[in-house]
């Protein structure tokens, strides 16, 4: 299993295709920084695909007011449980 | 297509392919989305490879998205004359770097052939690219 | 790369030439077989015909490939242009001692080699 991390929007960036291409089935997504916009409701069908399976950081959505507004289907994990997620996965990918 | 059926589809595509292109393997995957003179991306991707492969590593490369222009035939100079990245292309081989895969989706989103680029590449599909992600020990993004 | 940093001159038939401080030269083009027997000097080294065989794929490397080779493509390429025989690392070692990427490139008037301990 690999962790990818997707530091940009949906909503503003199409690298989240080549994220979803590359991911395994199972594979998880941590967004963070502007990657964490893709936990708003309306832009978490971007991720459908590998829906269960989107993480959003705490402390990027806390920074940008948007935790209170994260779609259910995104699990939001802190800093803590963000390194828990790359000692589970066999590598970790970044995409910016 | 439904989920479930992308996603049966793409592991059996998987199994097809490990049966067939073991070569996938390597240390590790450079992944390059980003064309030649736009950024420095390109270029510090290529580095990355060369160095890993100078120390013996077995290096692969996938070009996606507008990376796939980075193998368009013909390249130049900038018009400042800044180095163009050719040259670096043509010298991978004598660093046995030769698995270079392109994604399939994007060349044909770029409207691109085989035969527009200047290495002999290998065209992948979303499933490739999965499988490469886990046969490759490291993997890195540019 | 090719540092345009000048440490110090070399005087080669009247002419200056211009290193870098690690030794190499900051304009290529003042490469001649005496700037190169000059640097060669430097290294206790006495260029002989399979010296001079090494310097010349060395130049055809960079004159392709626009870098100077590390270790594993300067011995692909010695294979490919000098034959399977010269095709070590002992071949090159003995002939370039120490580091014979780094050592082949600054006699041959290339930058350093990137990507080379």
């Amino acid at each position: 299993m690999n962790l990818h991390t997707l530091n940009r929007s949906p909503a503003d960036s199409r690298v989240y295709q080549q994220t979803l291409q590359a991911m395994g089935h199972d594979d998880q997504l941590l967004l963070i920084e502007d990657g964490v916009q893709g936990a708003l409701p309306q832009l978490v069908r971007y991720f459908e695909d590998v829906e269960g399976r989107v993480y959003a950081l705490k402390e990027d959505l806390e920074a940008r007011g948007l935790l209170g507004l994260c779609a259910d289907n995104v699990h939001v994990v802190d800093v803590d449980g963000f390194i828990e997620l790359t000692e589970q996965a066999d590598k970790t990918i970044t995409w910016y | 297509m439904s989920k479930r059926g992308f996603a049966k589809e793409a592991e059996e595509e998987v199994r097809a392919m490990n049966d067939t292109q073991t070569d996938l393997q390597g240390d590790l995957l450079v992944i390059l989305r980003h064309g030649p003179h736009g950024s420095s991306l390109l270029r510090e991707g290529l580095d990355m490879a060369l160095v890993a492969a100078a120390f013996g590593r077995r290096v692969s490369l996938l070009f996606m998205g507008t990376g796939c222009t980075a193998l368009v035939s013909g390249q130049g100079q900038g018009p400042l004359g800044q180095k163009g990245t050719q040259a670096t292309l043509n010298m991978l081989e004598m660093y046995d770097i030769e698995t270079l895969l392109v994604e399939s989706e994007a060349m044909h989103a770029l409207g691109l052939k085989a035969c527009d680029l200047s290495l002999p590449v290998i065209e992948v599909s979303p499933a490739q690219i999965q499988a490469a992600m886990t046969t490759h020990r490291l993997v890195a993004t540019f | 790369m090719a540092s345009s940093e000048i440490a110090r001159y070399l005087s080669v038939a009247g002419q200056r030439v211009a290193l870098d401080p690690e030794g190499y030269l900051v304009d290529l083009d003042q490469w001649s077989p005496e700037v190169a027997q000059a640097l060669a000097d430097e290294e206790n080294l006495r260029l002989e015909p399979a010296h001079w065989e090494v310097i010349e794929v060395l130049r055809d490397f960079y004159q392709r490939f626009e870098q100077a080779p590390a270790m594993r493509p300067l011995v692909k390429a010695v294979g490919m242009s000098l034959g399977k025989d010269k095709a070590s690392s002992i071949y090159l070692m003995k002939l370039f001692p120490g580091s014979p990427a780094k050592i082949g490139a600054r006699l041959a008037g290339l930058p350093k080699p990137a990507n080379c301990l």
